[in-house]
């Protein structure tokens, strides 16, 4: 018993995680109806940045402060997401979903070219910024890490879901996620709240990436938490903020639940499986996800 | 304070839909601009707020100035702020915000929170059924409940000109009636400037100062509304009178219609 609780807490909190990767897909999707394929890969160009301030600035003879350093790296993903939204999706809007779609593809490649380019195939440590170790909870044991990760994620959604509910900007990115002309009829620039919408889910991914990373080795392998997320995000629904933490949650604990059951008989199959199948079960009965926007249509 | 001075519009670079048109507004009128479907009500909408791009449009000839500005090429989120403030049609409430999300939504350029709380509390004096609909979701409320979510929504924008595109499409003839009214009141009210396009001639000819009637792509004829009222043609077409102000059954109108084209 103790055993199945332990594994259902550390199932929640790596699904915690997933879902913050899940909730920068979200970010970018309401906005721009895009789904970015290519967003692992912005996850670890982020964890590059990172890796350049802290590790590559200390080997290179600077030493900067770790608040400084994160400063830093956000900057950077910020100029990062924007870039990207400038020079590939923006002149792309209007464009047949199927280009962009290749596009999408096409940003994976590039990043993982330009990353293998710019920092090398070799992998780097991250230096430790969230605390390592565990916390004794009564009989369990809990991966600080990861708790700080799965708290920053809860705090995080409500904080989002404020922002889209409340605030100036925040409602014209929901009036964007909902309809262009109608966003535009209101006065609202489209292209500014997409290129905000980049930058925002590329600044969630690299938090991610600090969760993920924190005192842990960096390589071009880590790319693959974006296509464990999407999943997550499918079954959250993609318009919807809230619905990416708590799809995480179930994905997280089934993952943890199959890795411990399942995985000694399959070879270890189970796990890497499960989300999709998750998925692609929940997607045939709600296709718009668990939270997503239901299309309503009216005679 | 709108003027329309020789404007074309084309889409997707060969099809012209609208044709020289000329169109004016003065500050506190209620304009109406009339016309058959597809005369070209709601391309001379969009060209005005700038909205033609989405359908691959543009303005190819002529100028548009609201205010003493030139707007012809204008940013539709400028076009809002200089307070020319357009309700599309088809009732396109953001569908899955609550009612208070989308009467917010039009307020989102104003940082003046005060009078965005006085605006707010205008809007429920216009439609006294919106305070009790606030945490509804807007794409499950009915057409006329959507209407004035749509119109409250523009007002929050605080608009000098607003401009309605087929307000009563899909309303029965009592809403239809009532929300001309109110529309007529929040005019009069907030001292606002209205152009509207309807289908629903007889209505909105009843409410305005000046009207205009389109047909294929041109502005054919222009009025106040006694003008309009008096006009033989208008009665004919849009308010189904015959000469001797006997109703006329639609086949003689549209019979009528046909060889009118042909001759002149």
């Amino acid at each position: 018993m103790i055993d199945l609780l332990q594994i259902l807490i550390e199932g929640a909190l790596v699904g915690l995680v997933y879902g913050l990767v899940a909730i920068s897909f979200v970010v970018i999707y309401r906005a721009s109806k895009i789904i970015n394929l290519a967003q692992g890969e912005v996850l670890v160009v982020g964890a590059f940045l990172l890796w350049t301030f802290s590790e590559g600035a200390a080997a290179a003879g600077y030493a900067i402060p770790m608040p400084v350093v994160i400063v830093l790296t956000l900057t950077g993903c910020v100029i990062f997401g924007w870039l990207v939204e400038r020079t590939i999706f923006r002149p792309l809007i209007g464009q047949p979903a199927f280009t962009i779609f290749m596009a999408g593809v096409a940003l994976l490649i590039l990043l993982r070219g330009l990353t293998q380019l710019v920092w090398g195939a070799q992998s780097r440590s991250i230096p430790v910024i969230l605390p390592e170790g565990a916390i004794t909870l009564g009989p369990f044991l809990v991966n600080t890490r990861l708790l700080i990760g799965a708290l920053f994620t809860v705090v995080l959604t409500v904080a989002l879901h404020a922002f889209f509910t409340r605030s100036r900007l925040g409602l014209r990115l929901a009036a964007v996620a909902e309809d262009h002309t109608t966003a535009q009829s209101l006065g609202v620039s489209v292209k500014q709240a997409i290129a905000v919408a980049w930058v925002l889910g590329t600044v969630v991914a690299t938090s991610a990436a600090v969760v993920l990373l924190s005192g842990s080795i960096l390589s071009l392998e880590v790319a693959v938490i974006g296509f464990k997320a999407l999943p997550v995000a499918l079954l959250g629904g993609m318009e919807s903020i809230r619905g990416a933490p708590l799809a995480g949650l179930i994905i997280g604990i089934l993952e943890a639940l199959c890795s411990a059951y399942l995985d000694p008989v399959t070879n270890g199959a189970a796990s890497g499986l499960l989300p999709y199948v998750a998925m692609v079960a929940v997607l045939l009965i709600r296709p718009y996800g668990l939270f997503g926007w239901r299309r309503i249509e009216r005679l | 304070m709108l003027t329309l001075a020789n404007v074309d519009v084309v889409y997707g670079g060969v099809i012209q839909v609208l044709r020289s048109a000329n169109l004016e507004v003065r500050e506190g009128q209620m304009v109406v601009l009339l016309g058959a479907n597809g005369a070209g009500k709601t391309t001379t909408l969009r060209a005005i707020s700038g909205l033609l791009h989405a359908d691959h449009g543009a303005v190819t000839a002529g100028g548009i100035s609201f205010a003493g500005r030139d707007i012809t090429h204008q940013d539709p989120s400028e076009t809002v702020k200089a307070g020319l403030v357009q309700v599309l049609e088809g009732r396109r409430v953001l569908e899955h915000l609550t009612v208070y999300q989308n009467l917010m939504v039009g307020a989102h350029l104003r940082r003046d929170r005060a009078a965005v709380k006085s605006d707010l509390n205008k809007v429920y004096d216009f439609f006294p059924a919106l305070p009790a609909l606030l945490n509804r979701i807007a794409g499950y409320l009915s057409g006329g409940e959507m209407q004035m979510v749509l119109i409250g929504r523009a007002l929050m924008a605080r608009p000098r000109l607003l401009i309605l595109d087929e307000p009563s499409m899909g309303l029965a003839p009592i809403l239809t009636q009532q929300l001309f009214r109110t529309i007529g009141r929040i005019k009069r009210e907030e001292g606002l400037t209205v152009l509207l396009v309807e289908q629903n001639a007889r209505a909105a000819i009843a409410q305005c100062d000046y009207g205009y009637i389109m047909e294929g792509g041109r502005i054919v004829l222009h009025g106040s509304r006694q003008e309009l009222e008096g006009n033989q043609d208008v009665q004919e077409f849009y308010l189904g009178l015959g000469a001797s102000n006997e109703r006329v059954s639609y086949r003689e109108v549209k019979h009528y219609r046909r060889r009118k084209r042909w001759l002149g």
